[in-house]
């Protein structure tokens, strides 16, 4: 322990050189900053693009310099919009809040000590890496071979997916430290385990898809045959069933996948609207059940999308029932937030504002999904700007605060040091502004493009291509794009030069992570094994010394502090 | 009050289990990570997660494995409902030796781990050599099964009954292959030296080998009623 305490602000020991401890590391706590360090570059990627498509729609005559050369074509645009979607989903969505922070603090936040098992664990991360690698290079080719490749880079993906949440659940049910029963369970842990036996049913449906649709472009076969296919057939022959069971396997996966990115989110915010509101979750056990809805449900809403297909008549109305229960569990979220936040006395430091922020566009974002869950308003919204700013409220930007946020929460333990906190605050509140001021007026063209008042009015003229509403939304977005420069500044310059952190427990919170040194040793825990005498949420303790007792603190230890305190 | 429960006795067993060993134990799976000096190996020694993690893997596996030709086969149900002009596939004969042969194996494998329950190590090679060998035959006979077809011209593009054919029984078997590597594992690994004990991995094995074996009856019905 005490040799682990010398050097405890270093970085690990330089004895191995840098592809043995950070690259080929099978160690989790590596595994889970490279992938941060692969969403990173993912996110800044998917922004450029979004980026260019913004300037594109706001300014169409505008010859981009870097477009231009790969020739102005609409495929590029679809390619674009393709790669920005697939990059943002897939590489930082799914893989930052579940792989990236669930490899580095699940293991330390259940006092074990490895994953279940390492060495998958870096096969899978390498999956990703060449998933990554596999996605972003379809932007070159001509689009069938992309295409292809595009499709086998999504398998791949799958594949790593799959053998992380394997490891994830199996680690959260068999690793445990001792005493880390089950009710004891921080809520994020609870969101990684949900998560990942969710993952582990859905992932596997998208790669039967993946494969069935590389035989049909490779070798030939007819699952999901081409239009020309169908109109070369006898009238009928093929059916409407065609068509419908591409949308069938794609919505399995596609809506349950929402929920895959939002549920860690879930875990992540509740565990840091506790820790900074100094009061336990308020209805712990309720929210669990609710994490747990949130994966049946979310499972079972797939056929939400399929309503203009075809199906019985009957199951549209089962499934817009299905999607509108899913309001139970995000109400219990809701409510569950405000009552910890109740009558609390707030620590409004930037990871707080970004949990804050989160619960606002959780809201925002939900009230228009209420729109979608009705089958018949979801018809005449659809497939328009409409659903584009109600994703992307929803899941995009508020699962990105909510992994912000824990970046902010995390970092003195990832790295010994401190975000800037002031720069922060104003890159949260940028950002804050920002993303309403994109998504919001989004909302009002898809409405706008079906309103059909009247055709001739000015009114549709608002939603064409270079009106003043897509130039509002593209100048929004080209400032909250520069305002993450200022979180990439903060970012860099804290990694160095940040204020360094000498307690193990800068922010006073209660789980295991906090109890070892930041960053944390090798083997996570030293020489004693962690043991767990109580829940994850006790602060504002009536009777202990401090406002917190944390986990691995035994009654008798606690009683000794209350008498010192006094 | 409830945080002064002590420790529960069950993880206590637990880990009584997975330190039992005694001798050196290397990392989980082999997990060579280059990162830690001497004294930080041998203390990772001594923190030997609990081996039921090797069960529970295998339970969630096959789960997972299991929606996957569930798609696969919903996949198949649509298609077959959708379609009037669906064109059946003649089943090869040999598909019925060959599962003859992978319910025999199936039984192999449980006189197998009968055996090593009776301290009877040869007989236990014995009868697990034979369920590998079976294994292999399987493999071989679905190869067959493939020939017959490609003999009779109908390819993997021919028709959808076809594609389903070839996906089915290829993804099946490229499971399958995977359990047959498990047996050879098992069979020929030297189990002083690895984390997990010889009936362990043979338990986990078996489960895994009986999932391949319903799963094959699973879709053989399914492309036996769909014609």
């Amino acid at each position: 322990m005490s040799k682990d305490d010398s050097n405890a602000n270093q970085p690990e020991t330089l004895k191995n050189g840098f592809l043995s401890r950070h690259v080929f590391s099978s160690n989790h706590k590596a595994i889970g900053l490279n992938y941060l360090w692969l969403a990173l570059l993912s996110v800044f990627l998917g922004m450029a693009m979004s980026l260019l498509m913004r300037i594109h729609l706001a300014w169409p005559a505008v010859h981009l310099p870097f477009l231009s050369s790969l020739g102005n074509l609409p495929d590029r645009f679809a390619a674009l919009t393709t790669l920005h979607g697939s990059l943002m989903v897939f590489l930082v969505l799914t893989a930052a809040p579940q792989a990236g922070f669930g490899n580095y603090f699940l293991p330390l936040q259940i006092g074990a000590r490895e994953m279940a098992f390492p060495t998958l664990n870096l096969f899978a991360f390498w999956l990703t890496v060449a998933s990554l690698f596999g996605m972003t290079s379809t932007f070159f080719p001509s689009p069938q071979p992309a295409i292809t490749l595009w499709i086998v880079s999504v398998a791949i993906f799958c594949v790593a997916s799959l053998l992380n949440a394997l490891n994830f659940s199996v680690t959260a049910i068999d690793l445990r430290a001792p005493g880390m029963t089950l009710p004891r369970l921080p809520l994020t842990v609870w969101a990684w385990f949900i998560n990942a036996i969710l993952g582990a049913l859905i992932f596997s449906i998208l790669l039967a898809a993946c494969i069935c649709l590389l035989s049909d472009r490779l070798m030939g076969t007819h699952f999901f045959p081409e239009l020309n296919f169908i109109s070369s057939q006898p009238a009928g022959a093929v059916a409407n069933a065609v068509p419908v069971l591409w949308r069938r396997l794609f919505w399995f996966f596609a809506q349950a996948e929402v929920y895959v990115a939002m549920l860690p989110c879930f875990g992540l915010t509740t565990h840091l609207i506790s820790t900074f509101s100094r009061k336990p979750v308020w209805k712990e056990r309720l929210v669990v059940l609710a994490l747990c809805g949130v994966g049946v449900f979310g499972f079972c809403v797939w056929g939400q999308h399929v309503f203009s297909s075809g199906m019985n008549p009957f199951s549209p109305l089962v499934f817009s029932l299905l999607a509108s229960s899913l309001g139970l569990p995000a109400t219990i979220f809701i409510i569950s937030w405000f009552g910890t936040l109740w009558n609390a006395r707030v620590q409004l430091n930037t990871a707080m504002l970004f949990a804050l922020g989160f619960i606002s566009l959780f809201l925002s974002g939900g009230l228009s999904g209420i729109f979608l869950a009705r089958h018949d308003l979801a018809a005449a919204a659809v497939s328009d700007d409409f659903v584009t700013g109600h994703f992307h409220l929803v899941m995009g930007v508020a699962a990105t605060f909510a992994i912000l946020g824990s970046l902010f929460f995390w970092f003195p333990k990832l790295f010994g040091r401190r975000l800037n906190e002031p720069l922060g605050k104003i890159h949260f509140w940028l950002t804050f502004a920002g993303v309403y001021c994109v998504f919001m007026p989004m909302h009002w063209l898809g409405l706008i493009a079906h309103s059909r008042v009247s055709p001739v009015s000015g009114l549709t003229s608002i939603a064409l291509p270079g009106s003043s509403i897509h130039t509002f939304i593209t100048v929004a977005i080209l400032l909250t794009v520069f305002a993450q420069g200022l979180f990439l500044i903060n970012f860099l310059w804290s990694l160095f030069r940040g204020e360094r952190v000498l307690e193990t427990n800068p922010w006073r919170a209660t789980t295991l992570e906090w109890s070892v040194s930041s960053p944390p040793p090798a083997d996570d825990f030293g020489v004693t094994d962690p043991v767990v005498y109580r829940g994850a949420y006790e602060f504002s303790v009536p009777d202990a010394a401090d406002d917190f007792v944390p986990q691995h603190l035994a009654p008798e230890q606690v009683v000794k502090a209350r008498k010192a305190g006094e | 009050m409830q945080g002064t429960t002590a420790v529960p006795d069950i993880e206590i067993i637990v880990k009584d289990i997975g330190g039992g060993g005694g001798g050196p134990i290397p990392p989980p799976d082999g997990g060579d990570d280059g990162d830690n000096g001497g004294d930080d190996r041998n203390r990772r020694r001594r923190w030997s997660p609990s081996p039921k993690r090797y069960s529970t893997a295998i339970t969630i596996g096959i789960v997972s494995i299991l929606m996957f030709f569930m798609a696969l086969a919903s996949a198949f149900i649509v298609l077959r409902r959708g379609s009037d002009l669906w064109v059946t596939v003649h089943l090869p004969r040999i598909l019925w030796a060959n599962t003859c042969v992978l319910l025999a194996s199936s039984f192999t494998l449980e006189s197998a781990r009968q055996r090593l329950y009776l301290a009877d190590a040869s007989g236990f090679r014995k009868f697990w050599l034979m369920t590998t060998v079976l294994g292999f035959l399987f493999v071989a006979g679905q190869l067959v099964a493939w020939r017959q077809l490609v003999a009779q011209g109908v390819y993997i593009a021919s028709n959808q009954a076809s594609s389903f054919f070839y996906i089915f029984t290829g993804a099946h078997a490229v499971h399958l292959l995977g359990g047959v590597g498990a047996l050879l594992f098992v069979g020929f690994r030297k189990f002083e030296k690895t984390k997990i004990s010889l009936p362990a991995a043979a338990e986990i094995t078996s489960y895994y080998w009986h999932f391949m074996d319903g799963l094959w009856i699973f879709l053989l019905a399914l492309l036996y009623l769909g014609k």
